[in-house]
Parts: C-alpha cells; structure tokens; sequence
C-alpha cells in the first residue's frame, strides 16, 4: 500500500484534488491537517495538472511517502510501493 | 537581571578573538534546554545583517546609489581590542523596519581566496532575504533593477514565499521576498515532524558511520510520524 500524506494548505492541495477523480485512489481527510491519498500499486502526480511551480513541485513529498519513487521528472513522477522500512 | 551596564564586560577589551565573539566549543553536552530554567528568551525582528567586503566603492555605490538604500551609519576604529584585528570600517544601509544590511571594510587587507565567491548552492545558502509587502512591490523591485542594468533572477514561487535573487559587487546573494500567506498552526506541526524525521534518520545514519542516502529515505520516516500524529487525534 502507498500512502501521500498531504499537508492541507494551499500550495499542496491540488495533489488531493487531481487525485479525486482517479479510481484506484483512496483520499482520506483532512485528519489534523493532513489528507492522506492512499493506492495499492501506483501513484501518478502530473505537475501542469496540479498548476504546480518547480520549487514546490520538488518537495511534493514533504508531508510523507511511504512508497518508493519510480520516476522522478520535471512534470511527472510516479510513486510504487515499497518494502523498504520506513 | 544581574548585570549593571558599567560593570558589565566590554567585547573590545577582551584579551583574545574568542573571548571577544564568544566562540564557544559547538559542543551541546551539558547544555542546559529553555525548558529547563523556564526563562523565555525572545527577538524582535532583525537588526542588521552583516558581511565582510573588499570593494568599499562599489559597495556603497550599489547599495546607496543603485538600490538607494539610504547610508545611515557609519564607525570607523584602529583596531579592536583583541591582536591582530585591523582597523576598519563598518556602515550600514537601512533596510525598512529599522533593520540595516551592514558591511565591514578591513583597511589594508586584501580578500583570502576562500572569501572568493562561488557558482554554488552551498555558498548561496548564506544569504539574507529582505521583505517587501506585496505583489506590486516586488514586481517594481525586479523590474526597476533590471532597468538600472542589474541581472535579476526570474520569480521563484517557494512554499510561502515569492522571491527574487540577484548579487551585490562583492557576490553576495540578496534575496527580496514576500509572504504569499501566514503560516498556520498546521504549518508548525508539519516543521516538527519533518524535522524529527530528519533528526532520526541523520542520528542513525552516524550512528551507522554513513551519510544520509536521500530524503526519499527522510519521506518515509515522515510519513511514520505523520501516521503516528494522526491516530493520536482517533
């Protein structure tokens, strides 16, 4: 399971509102201020979809990736589960 | 308060550079936390910054005469008290908000190379940001700069701020920024986390004799914390 928690200000919510319509994503929250976007094999974040600068784009997993990242580009980056200990 | 002001110590007589600044070990054992004397200490806001310069004409040229930043103080001394200390200058440009940026000229001194400036971010990270108080405001900053002839970044959009960057004569970075909102509650819990991720994972890895490998690995501890914070709330 991969888990994003999000912190719930605004420079990083479009990261829960891109995901809604997404189907095998779970969204949950806010929960003392963070949504958590939850997904059993994959995560896609699409930087233009989310209208997101480059400096904020680059810490997109500040409030916590429990997952691996699989591709980390200037537009797209994907996230897979992890065995690794957290 | 214990101290009287004529009796107190004054820097410029100590006997010793590391008496007079204070330089202390950087050694944390055996010192005390606030938490521990229930004294609350607290800053209002900056005074001056302050750097070294070797190019004193070019200095107050660009900081009075381009930027305008009125000069509004200035010491001169022979000497400082502790051996080898050259006379100097030290001036001061202000800066709003009764904060100056402040420059000390070291009269017959040349730069060492390793006050060399350098095209890395390691040498960038020691830089001051200035505020401005709006879009408007840092806007003109940029576009009047850029019109007087000065190379200015383009706009980066951090977290909560907006800022600009360009560099003075000597090579220092200035940063002019404004708040795109106030930090929240929310905000200092995230810092807490985040750092206490950080914290763990850097007192692991020395303690396994490594570097930490990337904040991947700083994302992950994260987001054990944040799941721990959360179910506190259940």
């Amino acid at each position: 399971m991969i888990e994003v928690h999000v912190i719930d200000v605004p420079e990083f919510r479009a990261m829960v509102d891109t995901m809604r319509e997404k189907p095998a994503v779970t969204i949950s929250g806010p929960v003392k201020g963070y949504w958590t976007i939850s997904a059993t094999d994959e995560l896609t974040f699409d930087r233009k979809a989310m209208k997101m600068k480059p400096a904020v784009w680059y810490g997109i997993f500040t409030g916590g990736l429990n997952g691996e990242v699989a591709h980390w580009g200037r537009d797209e980056v994907r996230v897979v589960g992890t065995s690794r200990s957290f | 308060m214990t101290e009287k002001l004529a009796t107190r110590d004054d820097a410029s007589s100590a006997k010793s550079f590391n008496e007079a600044m204070g330089v202390g070990t950087g050694d944390l054992a055996g010192v005390k936390h606030a938490v521990e004397d229930g004294i609350r200490l607290a800053l209002h806001g900056v005074d001056h910054t302050a750097r070294p310069t070797w190019k004193l004409n070019e200095t107050v040229e660009f900081y009075r005469d381009v930027l305008g930043l009125p000069l509004v103080h200035a010491i001169t001394a022979r000497g400082w008290g502790p051996p080898g200390h050259h006379d100097f200058l030290h001036f001061f440009f202000d800066a709003g908000k009764g904060a100056t940026i402040a420059f000390f000229y070291y009269i017959g001194s040349e730069r060492p190379e390793k006050y060399a400036p350098e095209a890395h971010h390691f040498y960038f990270a020691t830089h001051t940001a200035w505020a401005v108080d709006c879009e408007e405001e840092l806007v003109t900053w940029k576009e009047t700069l850029e019109t007087r002839g000065i190379q200015v970044s383009p706009y980066t959009r951090h977290e909560i701020l907006e800022s600009i960057y360009f560099t003075d004569p000597n090579g220092y970075p200035v940063e002019i920024t404004r708040r795109l909102r106030d930090t929240e509650s929310i905000d200092e819990v995230d810092a807490r986390l985040t750092m206490q991720a950080a914290m763990d994972v850097e007192s692991e890895a020395r303690a396994a004799g490594r570097l930490i490998e990337d904040i991947d690995t700083v994302w992950r501890r994260k987001a054990k914390l944040v799941n721990a914070y959360k179910e506190d709330a259940q």
